[in-house]
């Protein structure tokens, strides 16, 4: 369910973005920063992380549980994968929301 | 008598199993998805580099025109096509439409030649 | 026609191999069994379980040149030269091209096969519609070969906890019957990550079902059912 929800809104969220770099491709650093600093463009790449992030741990999680048979190693391959999708989400707040010098 | 059943062989070969097109499809979907997932930490630190300053966004339009850069970025295209492609077709699958086994083999064929084909489209505008 | 054939005798044998046969089709050898029976006639250690032969009972399901199917409702003169016949795949051999399904069994049962009703029995039958009696069909007529849940990758990871394309082709069997009132604990009983979500909507079950029937359906039906009672 989190899977198809989230396939959707990339779905989207990516035709959305090929179009922008097709027909107003970002030209200058100015330009692209205010475009991804701007507040519609900032929340809908925020909620595209958010649903990628969610979306990649179902999926890798579902492919962890299809071949990692023995238990230890299954549970050490979530929890590094957890800790690995959460520290992305971190550096992505960093990058979309933090100031910037 | 029969022995336990711990000594019985078992026929078990994947590549001695006939993998129908929507095997392939679906193992591909699922190959993709690894890979995307894997390109992941790589395209959120090109996205920091192109929001830090002007010479980092400078740099990361530099590093895009590189070649091994756009060799990497095709396989990613047709990667991301492909899976997106599949992901279109288990949608509409869940909600009952092409999920009969002559639709289902057609569409299948689709999504593979679909995902070579924007594959291909990529290579030629990129090189 | 050549015939290359898995051979396991688990008194001789400490490892399968596959042993070439050659043989002239007479005109009675229509389906593929008709030609193994002859081939053990040759030689009888040659084994295959088979029963009704005509597509009725399920027990001769082999692995026919990669594919999954019933030796006797097979058409021997359509297949590619040389025949490839191995066991089920995943399944433990027997012997030669008999397999033990009893995993395949487990799994069955799990999903509990029958009626489950516990209101007063009427006074002669619990009826059903024509129109309620018409959503069994494609369900129904599965007869436990076991040829989809061999072919299903998602089986051949969590053979234990994925009840696999047959099972879940009678638990949706169940669900749409309208004599039935188990449907919210059938659907509570599946609702799990294993048990019906390793599907991964291959359709290597609906390719191969030797009965035409078309288990990936039942199985998107029931997740249907369950994202329609979670809202
Ligand atoms: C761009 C980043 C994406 C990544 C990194 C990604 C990653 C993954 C992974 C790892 C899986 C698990 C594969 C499996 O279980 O076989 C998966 C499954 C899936 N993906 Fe994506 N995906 C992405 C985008 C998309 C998009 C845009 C869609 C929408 C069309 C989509 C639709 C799906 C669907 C429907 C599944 C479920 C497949 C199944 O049930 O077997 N994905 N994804
Ligand atoms: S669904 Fe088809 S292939 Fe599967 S057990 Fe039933 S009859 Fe055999
Ligand atoms: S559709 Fe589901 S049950 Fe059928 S073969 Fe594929 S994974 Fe197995
Ligand atoms: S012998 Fe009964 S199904 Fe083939």
């Amino acid at each position: 369910m989190v899977q198809r929800v989230s396939a959707v809104y990339m779905l989207l969220f990516l035709v959305f973005l090929l179009f922008h770099f097709v027909l107003t491709p970002p030209h200058s650093y100015q330009a692209w920063r205010d475009w991804v600093r701007s507040p519609f463009v900032g929340i809908a790449a925020s909620v595209f992380f958010a649903a990628l992030l969610a979306h990649v741990w179902v999926g890798i999680r579902d492919v962890v549980l299809d071949y990692v048979r023995p238990i230890g190693a299954r549970v050490l391959a979530l929890a590094l994968l957890g800790l690995c999708l959460a520290g992305a989400g971190a550096w992505l707040v960093r990058i979309l929301w933090l100031p910037r010098p | 008598m029969l022995r336990p059943e711990n000594k019985r062989p078992v026929f078990f070969n994947p590549v001695l199993i006939q993998m129908p097109v929507g095997a392939l499809t679906s193992i591909v979907h699922r190959v993709t998805g690894i890979l995307l997932a894997a390109g992941i930490p790589f395209t959120i630190y090109i996205l920091d580099l192109s929001l830090q300053s002007d010479q980092s966004w400078s740099r990361v339009v530099h590093l895009l025109d590189a070649w091994p850069f756009k060799a990497i970025a095709i396989v990613f295209i047709w990667a991301l096509a492909h899976h997106l492609l599949a992901g279109v077709r288990h949608l509409l699958g869940d909600v009952d439409v092409g999920s009969g086994l002559i639709s289902a083999r057609r569409s299948a064929w689709m999504v593979n030649l679909g995902g070579l084909a924007v594959g291909l489209l990529a290579a030629g505008a990129l090189l | 026609m050549r015939f290359s054939i898995f051979r396991f005798d688990p008194e001789r044998d400490k490892k399968p191999y596959m042993q070439d046969f050659e043989i002239e089709l007479e005109a009675a050898d229509r389906m593929l069994l008709d030609v193994i029976l002859r081939l053990k006639a040759r030689d009888d250690s040659l084994t295959i379980r088979k029963s009704c032969r005509e597509g009725v009972c399920g027990s001769d399901a082999i692995n026919i040149n990669g594919r999954n199917g019933l030796a006797c409702i097979t058409n021997v003169r359509e297949l590619k030269e040389p025949v490839v016949l191995r066991p089920l795949p995943t399944f433990p051999v027997i012997r030669d091209l008999v397999v033990d399904i009893t995993r395949f069994f487990e799994q069955y049962h799990s999903i509990k096969p029958y009626l489950i009703n516990d209101e007063p029995a009427p006074e002669r039958e619990r009826l059903q519609s024509p129109e309620d009696r018409e959503k069994l069909n494609g369900l129904y007529e599965c007869i436990l070969c076991a040829c989809c849940t061999s072919q299903c990758p998602s089986s051949w990871w969590n053979p234990e906890k994925f009840v696999g394309p047959a099972g879940l082709l009678q638990a949706d069997r169940f669900i749409a019957d309208s004599r039935d009132r188990a449907t919210r604990e059938r659907l509570d009983d599946l609702n799990d990550v294993y048990r019906l979500f390793r599907c991964r909507s291959i359709m290597n079950c609906t390719e191969v079902c030797p009965k035409g029937l078309a288990p990936s359906r039942a199985i998107e039906r029931i997740r249907l059912a369950l994202v329609k009672d979670s809202l």
